[in-house]
């Protein structure tokens, strides 16, 4: 479900059309399926992951920096081909999903993510948590993000951010 | 996991330092005496920076060791380290990561401190209607936060526990001091933010990892892939007199298959980066190094890779985990674009590093084999069996360096 901002006038089909885009989203990196993951994202997309401390006082380092589709598949090439990390399975789950504005540059919305980490012969743990900050378009025909940042609420992050939030 | 306790069995398995027990990495007793003897006398901690706090009462948390200490510019425009603990009841009187304040004020009695430590004020000091309060002997000037020793050198601000003994400089040694100078020159620094993460393993093994440039080339593949730091390239491995501090430099190659390459599994010739922004190191240090990571007993990093620049602090948790706190900077007078630069390069480093999420992933790997093989050692001679500054990369001295201090500090 999709939900829309106090005076934010917006169709049902536009709804459904979000609800496909955040869900695709989740799949891509539920599924391990990360190839899927960059065309999600416009050409000159910006996205980010960034703690929410560094959100908050403007500073700009990001976990993440990426500003451009090629560099999300540069990412996820350098992960396929070049990192070592211990196995483990990421499993993302979206949360109030909400327009909050619609604007000539696009839709504006946020919504709530946790990531649960499984790490092998061990429980599943909460890995990170906090909101999205999206900004998305048409893009030939097709809903894509143009922008989205992912502020993490904890200061620490359990070892290594492995997969894309 | 092992909770055997230090004892006289516990014999360091040779008289030298290339073979490592791994039980300083798992005893509990062994932590304690690091914290004690490492984190907690006269060496010169790393607490921060002073771009940080850069106007009267602003402050930032830090924790040396397993204490937390609040860093804060006083009026007269000095930097005190205080211990974050009330006089009173042990209650951290400073909740906050960072901030501006007048006055610390104890949140349990309304203890009041001064941004140097001294206790202003305790409500109901004198009772009430004359009854209760303190004893009369009771004097405000014996009861301030502990303020340790501090010293700066350009824009870096460090403390110590104990009353030390020799100045940051001699501290550092001559050569030390210029790689540290190299990046701190006395520019105006600007913080760009923050990244930390906890990792499951020894806080030691943080150490070794930088200090070991044997496995850059042969670990991380990115690196290797793009030139960034090889083991065939003109580097260098370098030690204070002690062998407690080091540094490793690099210079960068060309993207070329050779003899050396040969022996990297993991040199991946024909892959290219889609979007180059990404590595688009400008030369910005006087000299020809492009990579210098320096390690500064007992809890710093100081990385400076490509333009990349942050400061790695080390704060031990137990034998079995640590955090790595990572404070991202510039310069004042970076252009825009050297702004930006510094910012794309941070997808190497930090948690998500294209590059040392290999070293915290290998950290984990390495601290679960030694919790389930505590009575075994490792080794650590590549490059031989002695401590001594070398041109190359094919070398673990600088380990061996670090043990060698380590275990005159412990008497182990």
């Amino acid at each position: 479900m999709v939900a829309a901002a106090p005076g934010v006038e917006i169709g049902l089909e536009l709804r459904a059309r979000l609800a496909d885009l955040y869900c695709a989203y989740d799949d891509a990196l539920n599924d391990g399926a990360l190839e899927r993951w960059p065309e999600l994202f416009t050409e000159t997309c910006i996205y980010k992951v960034i703690p929410r401390e560094n959100f908050d006082q403007g500073y700009p380092v990001a976990l993440i920096y990426c500003e451009s589709r090629d560099m999300l598949m540069d990412r996820v090439v350098a992960l396929r081909e070049t990192a070592l990390f211990a196995p483990r399975i990421a499993r993302r789950i979206t949360s109030g999903i909400c327009v909050r504005a619609v604007g000539p540059d696009g839709l504006h919305l946020t919504a709530s993510f946790a990531v649960f980490q499984t790490m092998t012969d061990q429980p599943s743990e909460l890995f990170l948590c906090g909101r999205c900050q999206d900004r998305v378009v048409e893009d030939g025909g097709v809903l894509r993000f143009a922008e989205r940042l992912c502020i993490y609420d904890s200061t620490i992050v359990p070892t290594s951010l492995v997969y894309p939030v | 996991m092992s909770a055997q306790p230090a004892s006289a069995t516990r014999e360091w398995p040779d008289d030298g330092c290339s073979r490592v027990p791994n039980w300083i990495y798992t005893d509990p007793q062994i932590f304690a005496r690091e914290l004690e003897r490492i984190f907690g006398a006269a060496d010169w901690l790393y607490v921060c920076l002073e771009a940080e706090i850069p106007n009267p009462g602003d402050f930032k948390r830090s924790q040396l060791g397993n204490r937390d200490v609040v860093a804060v510019r006083g009026t007269d425009g000095a930097v005190n380290v205080l211990v974050n603990r009330c006089a009173h009841r042990s209650m951290q009187v400073c909740t906050a990561s960072r901030g501006s304040a007048k006055e610390f004020v104890c949140p349990y009695h309304q203890w009041t401190y001064d941004l140097a430590g001294n206790l202003l004020g305790v409500p109901f000091r004198r009772g009430y209607r004359g009854q209760g309060g303190m004893p009369a002997d009771f004097r405000t000037e014996d009861h301030g936060l502990q303020r340790l020793s501090t010293t700066q050198r350009n824009g870096v601000v460090f403390a110590s526990f104990g009353a030390p003994n020799e100045s940051l400089e001699t501290y550092l040694g001559d050569s030390m001091r210029g790689y540290f100078d190299r990046v701190f020159d006395g520019r105006d620094l600007v913080v760009l933010g923050y990244m930390r993460q906890r990792i499951p393993s020894n806080w030691k093994l943080m150490f070794e990892n930088i200090k070991d440039p044997y496995h850059a080339s042969l670990l991380h593949v990115f690196l290797v892939t793009f030139g960034l730091f090889r083991l065939d390239q003109q580097s260098a491995v370098e030690m204070d007199e002690t062998g407690r501090h080091a540094v490793l430099v690099s210079r960068r190659g060309a993207q070329e298959a050779n003899e050396a390459t040969a022996q990297m599994r993991a040199f991946k010739r024909d892959f290219a980066l889609r979007d180059p922004r990404l590595l688009d190191p400008v030369r910005e240090f006087p000299g020809d190094a492009t990579v210098v990571l320096q390690t500064l007993w007992p809890n710093l990093i100081v990385q400076q890779q490509s333009n990349t620049l942050a400061m790695r602090q080390i704060v031990p948790l137990g034998p079995h985990s640590f955090d790595l706190a990572w404070t991202f900077f510039g310069y004042a007078d970076d252009t825009p674009e050297m702004r930006q630069r510094r910012l794309r390069q941070a997808n190497l480093m930090g948690p998500a590093g294209l590059v040392s999420l290999d070293d915290s992933e290998a950290m984990l790997l390495s601290q679960a084999g030694i919790d389930t093989n505590d009575d075994e050692t490792c080794l650590v001679e590549m490059g031989g069996r002695t401590v001594g500054n070398e041109p190359h990369m094919v070398t673990e001295t600088a380990i061996r360096g670090f043990y060698q201090h380590y275990r005159s500090v412990m008497e182990l």
